[in-house]
């Protein structure tokens, strides 16, 4: 019989770190040992390899990976077809990764309509030209290798680039006029890996988990104590939908009421049951959630 | 309807990574960016400001903020009328901040009024001065910023300066004759911010947040099983903090303890209550402790 053995890509670079964390909290050790592509990760029917993020969606698309971590946007370049099994969005980021159309500061260039017969400069060419299909506009797309926002305007009229904070476009005298695409991360697999039963529910345990990492970021566990008379009202207040867990305190009129809520909730939430006369409020972070 | 904004101090340097990580574990996102002087925290009820603890007791009094944190060292050096609003502790936890005297271990002088006619450096010149006047002593003070631990006995016969440890005063041969104050972290606010409903309960929030992180940081969560036999003994050896919380496990005559502990105390906790004969003792980190 064949090894069983699911074969994971991990994207190198500015996403590995984030993604060895959620397989962290997840409950995967992943080791990289330094200089080394294959990664150690503590199940044995994972092999985990590190790679490009550019390549991962190709490799996944030809099943020389069963699954693999992708940005939407390197999935696109790749055109490859991939199945989305889930996304990994972590919504906390202080601000989101998006590709984003940039001209000199100076520029006349307004829109993207402006473009027709200019040259663009961007790492991304294939989504570059259906962005440019779509807007029915006709412009040079040159392949850039990196560094792409020191470009204009010397060697090109605008760029489509990579973006986090903007902080590099404003160095280099660059402004936004346009947003092509937000990414986020998706947990992607193929067809045929698909239809092995064995690794389909292997992909869908690890999506689970992966899932429930993400989640727990997000979420923390708040417990208090609640005098019995108050317990009414105070079980009004917290987040409905996440039916709280609550125990008598052996011997007493006091209650034990434990919930999940999201991070942002426990701002308001905190001084205002304290207020209301709850005692002992514990938070403490959680590794999962699975609802 | 007007944009309510609390105008918030936030010092850096050596304050950064305590507060960023008090932050976090409040919930926030929240980044010190000292190259740019900018902090980004994602409320937008709140407006941060970034500058040294010795510029921001001024603004907040002149009420240009409506309140930050600051060192209480520093809010009595600058002489300001500002609120406390919450106590924070030392910067460094399981540390004690106090500003000293200190002079050369070999030194002639033995008590503090061995002071009189000679030369103190010190970069807190005000509270040097308060202290002496207070002992009545007339001695010479002259500001001196920097590693001032150096520059006893060559220029000068004694310091006040802080310290935590007392490690650095040692490694130059010094030792400590009196304690001036005892530093620690506090969040302070305007008298005319606190007037104002809104800005009150913001802040007031925000201390509860921040209180209950501090406590937190210092606290661990506990976990364990007890028969009927060994319950009364487990809670008396349990802190009684925060009441723990009894709960029986279904169809047996075990309970559930669950409570929270001193991270100083879980040392000697633990091997206590196994030697009692608890089992599956689980200790998990905390968030919050709101009591």
């Amino acid at each position: 019989m064949e090894e069983k053995k699911l074969k994971l890509g991990i994207p190198k670079g500015s996403l590995q770190e984030r993604t060895l964390k959620i397989f962290q909290r997840a409950g995967f050790e992943i080791e990289v040992p330094e200089r080394r592509y294959i990664l150690n990760i503590d199940d044995p029917e994972i092999e985990c390899l590190l790679l490009r993020p550019q390549e991962i969606p190709k490799y996944v698309e030809k099943g020389k990976l069963d699954v693999g971590l992708s940005g939407d946007d390197c999935i696109l370049e790749a055109k490859a077809k991939v199945i989305e099994v889930c996304d990994l969005r972590y919504t906390k980021q202080i601000k989101r990764l998006r590709w984003v159309l940039a001209v000199p500061k100076d520029s006349k260039i307004k829109s993207i309509k402006d473009l027709q017969g200019k040259i663009i400069s961007t790492e991304a060419v294939n989504l570059v030209k259906d962005y440019l299909k779509k807007n029915k506009v006709k412009a040079k797309i040159e392949f850039s290798w990196g560094a792409t926002e020191v470009k204009p305007p010397r060697f090109s009229d605008a760029i489509i680039d990579l973006t986090e904070t903007g902080a590099s476009l404003r160095a280099h005298n660059l402004k936004i006029i346009d947003t092509i695409l937000l990414s986020s991360t998706k947990l992607i697999t193929n067809k045929s890996t698909w239809q092995d039963k064995w690794k389909q529910e292997k992909i869908k345990d690890l999506a689970l988990l992966l899932q429930g990492a993400v989640k727990g970021e997000e979420v923390v566990s708040l417990m208090m104590h609640v005098p019995g008379g108050k317990l009414k009202t105070i079980l009004k207040v917290l987040p409905k939908l996440k039916s709280p867990t609550i125990k008598k305190l052996t011997g007493e009129n006091w209650y034990d009421v434990t919930i999940s809520c999201d991070t942002k909730e426990t701002r308001e939430l905190i001084p205002r049951l304290k207020r209301m006369g709850c005692q002992g409020i514990v938070e403490f972070p959680i590794n999962k959630i699975v609802r | 309807m007007k944009n309510k904004l609390l105008k918030l101090g936030i010092p850096g340097w050596t304050f950064k990574e305590p507060i960023e990580e008090l932050f976090k574990k409040t919930g926030y996102d929240f980044k010190i960016d000292e190259k740019s002087s900018a902090v980004y925290i994602d409320d937008q009820e709140i407006d941060c400001f970034f500058a040294r603890a010795k510029e921001l007791c001024p603004l907040i009094e002149r009420g240009i903020l409506d309140g930050g944190i600051v060192g209480r060292a520093t809010r009595a050096e600058t002489k300001t009328k500002l609120t406390e609003v919450c106590d924070l502790g030392s910067l460094y936890l399981g540390q004690e901040t106090k500003i000293v005297l200190a002079i050369p271990e070999k030194s002639k002088m033995k008590s503090l009024k061995d002071l009189k006619g000679k030369k103190i450096i010190t970069r807190i010149p005000e509270i040097t001065k308060d202290f002496l006047m207070k002992n009545k002593i007339s001695a010479s003070i002259e500001f001196s910023d920097g590693t001032n631990e150096a520059k006893v006995p060559s220029f000068a016969d004694a310091l006040v300066e802080f310290t935590n440890t007392g490690a650095t005063l040692k490694t130059y041969n010094l030792k400590i004759i009196a304690v001036l104050i005892k530093d620690s972290v506090i969040l302070v606010a305007n008298k005319k911010s606190l007037k104002d409903k809104w800005k009150r309960e913001k802040i007031e929030k925000l201390a509860i947040l921040l209180k209950g992180a501090r406590l937190a940081q210092e606290m661990v969560g506990l976990m364990l099983h007890a028969s009927n036999e060994m319950v009364e003994e487990v809670l008396k050896v349990l802190p009684s903090l925060k009441k723990p919380t009894v709960t029986q496990l279904r169809g047996e005559n075990w309970f559930d303890v669950f409570t929270v502990a001193d991270k100083k105390e879980i040392r000697n906790l633990i091997p206590k209550l196994k030697k009692i004969g608890c089992t599956d003792i689980v200790e998990f980190p905390l968030n919050k402790v709101v009591i």
